[in-house]
């Protein structure tokens, strides 16, 4: 009695959600997708982000585009680097075409690419570089990186601070997860860009780890501990926007110059109302798009750039 | 049958584990329920092995799925990278089983895999012989574990207390020792724990087995595991039949940190990286995989072998959706579904047959 009912339950579950997901428009190419197209893996840090949302999107219209079957796939969380490497080597199981990949860690990526060449698939690192040096201490070959320069993203900000406040200021910062190649390529331009005016003084650098709720706490302790900071420069739009709920809490709201990075729209709205002053744009769609076109094209036996800028800019 | 100046045996121990809250009297509860159990172990034993080959039935159907769904499912290579991928999960898994049998919870496997991970890397970067750094590494896992069992059975604090701030504490204490940064780059005789094969099995896989079949034969055939079944039945009977209840309490603990350590060594070569940040959230894997194993929350009853089972309907799940391109939402809602039910059909069944 109990032994067929378990059984039955699983391959029910299964069949029920593989077949409700090939019915479902949102999921590009799952399944077996159009026969003879070749499939196109895009595996990013998470989908709760807007920031990898966005690039899903520009690829799944590049991949209409291009002819190619896409499929995205992303663990729970950003920081689950074992979880996206168990995704990637089930794509590889599948015999994906081509991977592109969104590295949850830069070093913690190596591994799986080593895999996937190993299983002649190409690889196509998109908007967080795997990091070179372990790349080659594997003997790992990825085709293409396709992002932006994050370290010419934190200058840009930190130029824009030293402008506003005329040189002269206390400034804290707002990190992400340590040892990720995208924050600390921010920071370090963010800091040779302060570095120029000895009036400005960094008082606080913590990580909030990418996230909004940590945004708000730890800028309300760095508030509690240095009330006269003039400035803050949050090293992604997340906790940008929390911290902008902290501010407000103290009762500070437009007092405080609020620089974040990613230009998601909530951030703009902000930057309309004043709490924000300025945002670091990246095209995530634009980045997802590329790779896509340049997956299909390495495909089709073509050569592709071994490096794909996408621009930044700074908005205010 | 049983009798309560004995140290209970395991059979015992799950008949006890219904009266719970019994004090003083307990026993006399416990030898009313042999009683009316049907008074043989066969029927007992049977229902165990059912409920096992039910989750067992399980696997194999959901594989069935999956092999008519997809021609990448049922290939060597995928389900050698099916076990690879549950290994971890598996390890630490059997930890909570113990732990969990043993009528607790351990909330803090994943921090502690973070924390072994870190202090193992730290060294291997200081070119400490691997061996070395691989016990450091078991030991650090260890000394957590045992210092929540201290705090468990000597400080008598609840376990869902004791474990939850260690698992902040080995969190903090992890970040606060690699200072927030991942320690990468180890040399091919470590990453061998990972990458390296004997009989075309990759190693990740034979340390699991060695695992699990140590882990059973301890829980089957050894005092410990008697005594781990009969304080996870009735706590009071198994301190009034003379069983070390501290000690065993202690050491069931001291080895779910144990294993999480060797986790940790397997997550450490696999990534080729310690990340103070790992692990989050891997002791809901690991409770999930007990569970839908058959071990029963209440404690007092449950299998290593049900365990295995559970976490490769885990691994298989995760490995079958993304094969078929299933959306990642859409894989959570399953996972915690296929739980959900896994347990409800147990309550369902088991309630009219008592």
């Amino acid at each position: 009695m109990k032994i067929p009912s378990v059984s039955l339950l699983l391959a029910t579950c299964v069949l029920v959600f593989s077949g409700c997901n090939r019915g479902d428009p949102a999921a590009v190419g799952t399944g077996a997708g159009v026969a003879g197209q070749p499939t196109v893996a895009l595996v990013v840090k998470t989908l709760n982000n807007p920031f990898f949302i966005e690039m899903q999107r520009g690829a799944e219209e590049a991949a209409k585009k291009a002819g190619v079957n896409l499929i995205v796939q992303a663990a729970d969380r950003e920081v689950d680097v074992e979880r996206q490497m168990q995704i990637i080597e089930n794509l590889i199981e599948r015999k994906v075409d081509a991977l592109c990949i969104a590295p949850s860690g830069s070093r913690e990526i190596v591994p799986v690419i080593v895999k996937a060449n190993r299983a002649n698939i190409p690889v196509l690192i998109v908007d967080t570089r795997a990091d070179e040096q372990a790349l080659a201490a594997a003997g790992g070959k990825i085709a293409t990186f396709i992002g932006s320069d994050n370290f010419d993203g934190g200058r840009l900000a930190g130029a824009f601070i030293v402008e506003k406040l005329g040189g002269k200021g206390n400034v804290a910062v707002l990190e992400g997860i340590a040892g990720h190649e995208t924050g600390d390529a921010r920071l370090r331009g963010f800091k040779e860009a302060v570095a120029k005016a000895p009036g400005i003084k960094v008082v606080a650098s913590q990580p909030a780890n990418w996230e909004r709720d940590q945004g708000y706490n730890v800028f309300q302790n760095i508030l509690q501990a240095n009330p006269s900071i003039d400035a803050l420069f949050a090293c992604n739009d997340l906790m940008a926007l929390g911290a902008v709920e902290a501010i407000g809490a103290a009762g500070k709201s437009g007092k405080i110059l609020v620089v974040g990075f990613d230009a998601q729209p909530e951030a703009r709205a902000a930057i309309q109302k004043g709490t924000m002053a300025a945002t670091v744009a990246q095209f995530p769609a634009r980045m997802g798009a590329i790779a896509v076109e340049n997956a299909a094209r390495l495909l089709r036996g073509e050569t592709i750039e071994t490096f794909s800028p996408v621009s930044i800019e700074l908005i205010k | 049958m049983s009798k309560p100046d004995q140290p209970a045996t395991r059979d015992d121990a799950s008949d006890r584990a219904k009266p719970r809250g019994a004090s003083a009297g307990g026993a006399q509860p416990a030898v009313t329920r042999s009683g009316n159990a049907a008074g043989s172990r066969w029927p007992r034993l049977f229902a165990h092995s059912a409920r096992q080959l039910g989750t067992f039935g399980g696997l194999i159907g959901l594989g069935l799925v999956l092999w008519i769904l997809t021609p990448h499912f049922l290939t060597v290579s995928n389900l050698l990278n099916i076990a690879q991928q549950t290994s971890i999960n598996a390890i630490i898994a059997v930890g909570l089983t113990f732990v969990i049998i043993n009528g607790g919870i351990d909330l803090s496997v994943g921090s502690i895999v973070a924390f072994s991970g870190v202090v193992m890397a730290s060294l291997l970067e200081r070119a400490v012989p691997v061996p070395i750094a691989v016990l450091a590494g078991l030991g650090a896992g260890s000394l957590c574990g045992l210092i929540n069992g201290v705090l468990i059975s000597f400080g008598r604090l609840p376990p869902f207390i004791a474990t939850l701030g260690m698992m902040s504490v080995a969190r903090g204490g992890a970040l606060l020792y690699s200072d927030g940064r991942p320690i990468s780059g180890f040399g091919e005789g470590f990453r061998w724990l990972a990458t390296g094969e004997v009989a075309w099995i990759p190693v990740p896989i034979l340390l699991m087995i060695a695992v699990y079949v140590v882990a059973h034969f301890v829980l089957r055939r050894t005092p410990f595991g008697r005594y781990v079944f009969a304080i996870g039945g009735n706590e009071e009977a198994a301190l009034l039949s003379g069983v070390p209840v501290r000690r065993y309490k202690t050491l069931v603990y001291g080895a779910s940190g144990l294993l999480s350590g060797l986790a940790a060594v397997v997550l450490t070569a696999r990534l080729n990286s310690a990340q103070p940040i790992a692990g989050i959230s891997y002791e809901l894997d690991a409770i999930a995989a007990t569970v839908i194993g058959g071990t029963s929350l209440m404690g007092g009853q449950g299998s290593v072998v049900g365990t295995l089972i559970g976490a490769l309907i885990m691994g298989v799940l995760r490995n079958g959706l993304n094969l078929l391109g299933v959306s990642s939402f859409v894989q959570q809602l399953v996972i915690g579904a296929v739980i959900i039910l896994a347990v409800l059909m147990d309550m369902t069944f088991k309630r009219p047959k008592r």
